[in-house]
């Protein structure tokens, strides 16, 4: 018997709120990319779900792009964080403060 | 085959061309620039001279020219105005280039002796200004419609500046010129108004018709079919409720302010005198043919419409009246030899003024024809006598030059005649000829014109005898008696390029009034009034003086008294001959006085040019700072204020609201949560969810 949506609806928003806590709270720069990463696999797992509950493949498909996004944006983002020590000395988002007005 | 006509754009273009080979090359010619000037100038003059017989009928069928030879801005829409450059050649317009162009290479040629031989630096800038006024006078001349005469009048204004200003190491020069220059442009401001209320009012500024497949109308015409028969009849266009009469009457007045201006007449004459800090040459050709000349030229040029406003007709003769008689008791104390001659140029336009207003068409002319060559034969006189002096020019510091530098002497002698207006000399003929037109049109019309112009023609009157008591008292004090100073006993002597133009001007200036004796035919019947004859003739019928007689008589109502000329003539005459006689008793003496000082506060009076500087000084400073300082207020208090104001406060907002940008990613983040949640609940609330 499957699953029925809703459980998965729920694991997406806590996956969802766990990311935003992570991002609100942590200072280090590689839990911010994780923290982001949950985000994207909050917004996947709904995708999925409600692919699988409409039975249509789209949302299904578009997961994919989306981890291949991610996968992108990871290594930008691990780029800018090697940047971010080489300046800094340090990986702490809220030292690195210089860019505004 | 290329007529005279053709050649007639390279009369100005010529001196054009000399300009911009002088301040170029100037310096790398022996005589600095001079050859070019001379060269232009004469060729200038054998052209005018192909202009005026092809104007005469000798050499060639035409007798009057009128072409467009260039749309500068063409008009799209059927009554849109097109603006264009060509060129008009009448009997006027060939008297008048002849006249500038032989004063222009007369001038030429003295300077080489007055600024080469006296080794003056920046000769180059100096001769390619006077090629550069040449041209712009002589554009002026043949311009054949308002828009391009004021063109050249503006650069005609603008060289003059630059050549007053010459030594502009000096301090007067500069001050001079910028006087000149803003003086004559104040003048010139409403004559632009007046091209515009012009071009507006008929949609053309021809001055005379052109004919052919489409015949263009000139503005005088079309003023003229106003009048008879009504604006809208001829498709003109009157502004601010006025009929066409009266409207003409304030367009022709405000196109008189510019020649107010050039011409030096009351009140905008105060420039003039000051100019005479610019080199001497430069001042017989500003006085004589171009500048000053200008003026007169433009009121001849559009006669056919001041015709038409009997109202500017009385203020042209009253103003010029004032002028001549103002002015000549502003020469009677002056000390230095150009000053004088500055006052009599004033004097004398005012006559020109006076007979313009008055009718006299053809008198004006002869005057500024006659003027011209006495006055520049002054001028260069009264050089020649400063190169002698070592510059110096207190008429009291010289003294018996008549032995020493007798071509001078006679050539002065001979300007100097005709200035005063003794028979038989130039001016004798055209002034008496102003004052009888004057006098026989005033005693002629009726009511408040017969009035102004015999008032005119009384301050005419009386400043002969002024004219003649100052030019022979600067006749006595400068040749006569005994030497004042060891420079006036022992005076550099002069050459032949000094000579040479007095003598050609000296003999011009005995016999030029020949071409025009109408007294003696009046008595004797010989038809010896060529210039009647030649200003009557033309192709062009509506820019003739015959023309000009019908609408006097026709639309300006102003009739002819019937006067011989004799007597007339006579009392002027015997007027010039006290004035001389004067002068004579009280300065033809080994050791004159300053007789002047029995005058007592009008002398101080007079040496202060009755104070017309000091309330212009007052107007510009006490009024008109003061008004520009109250303008500059409200600019910068009220209007920048409002948009200080508006900026000053979006830049406050700002530099609050910037505040949280803080450079923290996590606090980014955190504004962006919250206003997701705030935007989620607005929507459930809003949604009516809960």
């Amino acid at each position: 018997m499957a699953i029925v949506t809703q459980y998965y609806l729920v694991l997406s928003a806590a996956v969802f709120c766990i990311g935003v806590y992570g991002i609100l709270t942590r200072s280090n720069a590689l839990m911010f990319l994780m923290s982001v990463e949950l985000l994207l696999n909050a917004a996947n797992i709904n995708l999925v779900a409600f692919s699988f509950y409409y039975g249509n493949l789209t949302g299904q498909v578009f997961t994919l792009f989306t981890m291949a996004l991610a996968a992108a944006e990871v290594a930008v983002g691990i780029g800018i964080i090697l940047v971010l020590y080489r300046n800094f000395e340090d990986i702490d988002v809220t030292k690195a403060a210089t860019m505004r007005w | 085959m290329a007529g005279a006509y053709d050649f007639v754009p390279a009369i100005a273009a010529l001196p054009l061309l000399a300009f911009v080979v002088s301040l170029f090359f100037g310096q790398y010619l022996p005589r600095r620039g001079a050859e070019a000037g001379i060269v232009a100038t004469a060729g200038s003059l054998v052209l005018s001279m192909w202009t005026a017989l092809t104007v005469a009928g000798v050499t060639g069928s035409a007798t009057t020219y009128n072409e467009n030879l260039y749309t500068w801005v063409a008009g799209l829409a059927d009554s849109a105005v097109t603006l264009r450059l060509g060129v008009l050649v009448d009997p006027l317009t060939a008297l008048m280039l002849l006249i500038v162009s032989l004063i222009s290479l007369l001038v030429h040629v003295f300077s080489l002796g007055y600024m080469n031989d006296e080794g003056e630096t920046g000769l180059p800038r100096y001769y390619a200004g006077l090629g550069l006024f040449t041209a712009s006078m002589l554009g002026f001349v043949f311009a054949n419609n308002l828009l391009m005469a004021f063109m050249f009048f503006e650069l005609v204004g603008l060289c003059s500046y630059l050549l007053i200003g010459f030594w502009f190491r000096d301090a007067g020069p500069p001050s001079a010129a910028k006087k000149a220059f803003l003086v004559t442009r104040f003048g010139d401001y409403f004559f632009l108004i007046g091209v515009v209320g012009v071009f507006a009012t008929f949609g053309t500024g021809l001055f005379a018709p052109i004919e052919g497949a489409e015949t263009l109308h000139s503005f005088p015409e079309l003023a003229e079919e106003a009048i008879a028969s009504g604006a809208s009849e001829a498709g003109v266009q009157t502004f601010f409720g006025l009929g066409p009469e009266a409207w003409f009457t304030v367009l022709g007045l405000l196109v008189l302010g510019g020649v107010v201006g050039k011409s030096a007449q009351f009140p905008l004459h105060t420039w003039l005198p000051d100019a005479m800090e610019g080199p001497t040459p430069v001042s017989a050709l500003i006085h004589a043919a171009t500048m000053v000349a200008a003026g007169v030229y433009l009121v001849a040029r559009m006669y056919g419409f001041y015709l038409l406003s009997p109202t500017a007709l009385a203020i042209i003769a009253l103003v010029g009246g004032f002028t001549a008689l103002f002015a000549a008791t502003m020469g009677v104390v002056k000390q230095e030899l150009k000053q004088v001659l500055a006052y009599s140029t004033i004097s004398q336009y005012g006559y020109m003024m006076l007979a313009l207003g008055a009718g006299g068409y053809t008198a004006a002319v002869f005057h500024l024809t006659t003027h011209a060559v006495f006055k520049a034969l002054l001028f260069l006189g009264a050089g020649s006598v400063i190169i002698a002096m070592h510059h110096e020019e207190n008429m009291w510091t010289m003294g018996g030059l008549r032995e020493r530098m007798p071509v001078t002497y006679y050539t002065f002698l001979s300007g100097s005649l005709a200035l005063a207006g003794i028979v038989p000399f130039a001016g004798f003929w055209s002034k008496d000829e102003v004052l009888y037109e004057a006098l026989i049109h005033g005693l002629g019309s009726e009511g408040s014109i017969g009035t102004l112009l015999l008032a005119g023609y009384a301050m005419g009157l009386l400043a002969v005898f002024f004219t003649a008591f100052y030019t022979f008292r600067m006749v006595f004090l400068t040749f006569h008696g005994k030497p004042r100073t060891d420079t006036a006993r022992d005076p550099e002597p002069v050459r032949w390029n000094v000579k040479l133009p007095l003598a050609v001007l000296g003999i011009g200036a005995a016999t030029v009034g020949f071409i025009n004796m109408v007294p003696v035919k009046k008595v004797t019947g010989a038809e010896i009034d060529y210039l009647h004859k030649w200003l009557a003739h033309g192709g062009i019928e509506l820019t003739t003086s015959e023309h000009y007689g019908e609408l006097l008589h026709d639309v300006a109502h102003i009739e002819q008294a019937e006067l011989g000329p004799l007597a007339p003539g006579a009392v002027s005459l015997l007027l010039a001959l006290a004035g001389v006689g004067a002068a004579w008793t009280l300065y033809n003496v080994p050791e004159p006085e300053e007789h002047t000082d029995r005058l007592g506060g009008v002398k101080t009076l007079l040496m202060h040019n009755y104070y017309q500087d000091e309330y212009q000084v007052w107007l510009a400073q006490g009024v008109t700072v003061q008004l520009a300082r109250a303008a500059d207020k409200f600019d910068q208090g009220v209007v920048d204020g409002v948009v200080n104001g508006i900026s000053s406060v979006s830049l406050f907002v700002g530099s609050r609201f910037r505040r949280i940008q803080s450079g923290v990613v996590v606090n980014y983040a955190t504004l962006m949560t919250l206003s997701l949640v705030l935007l989620l609940l607005a929507f459930v609330v809003a949604g009516g969810v809960l």
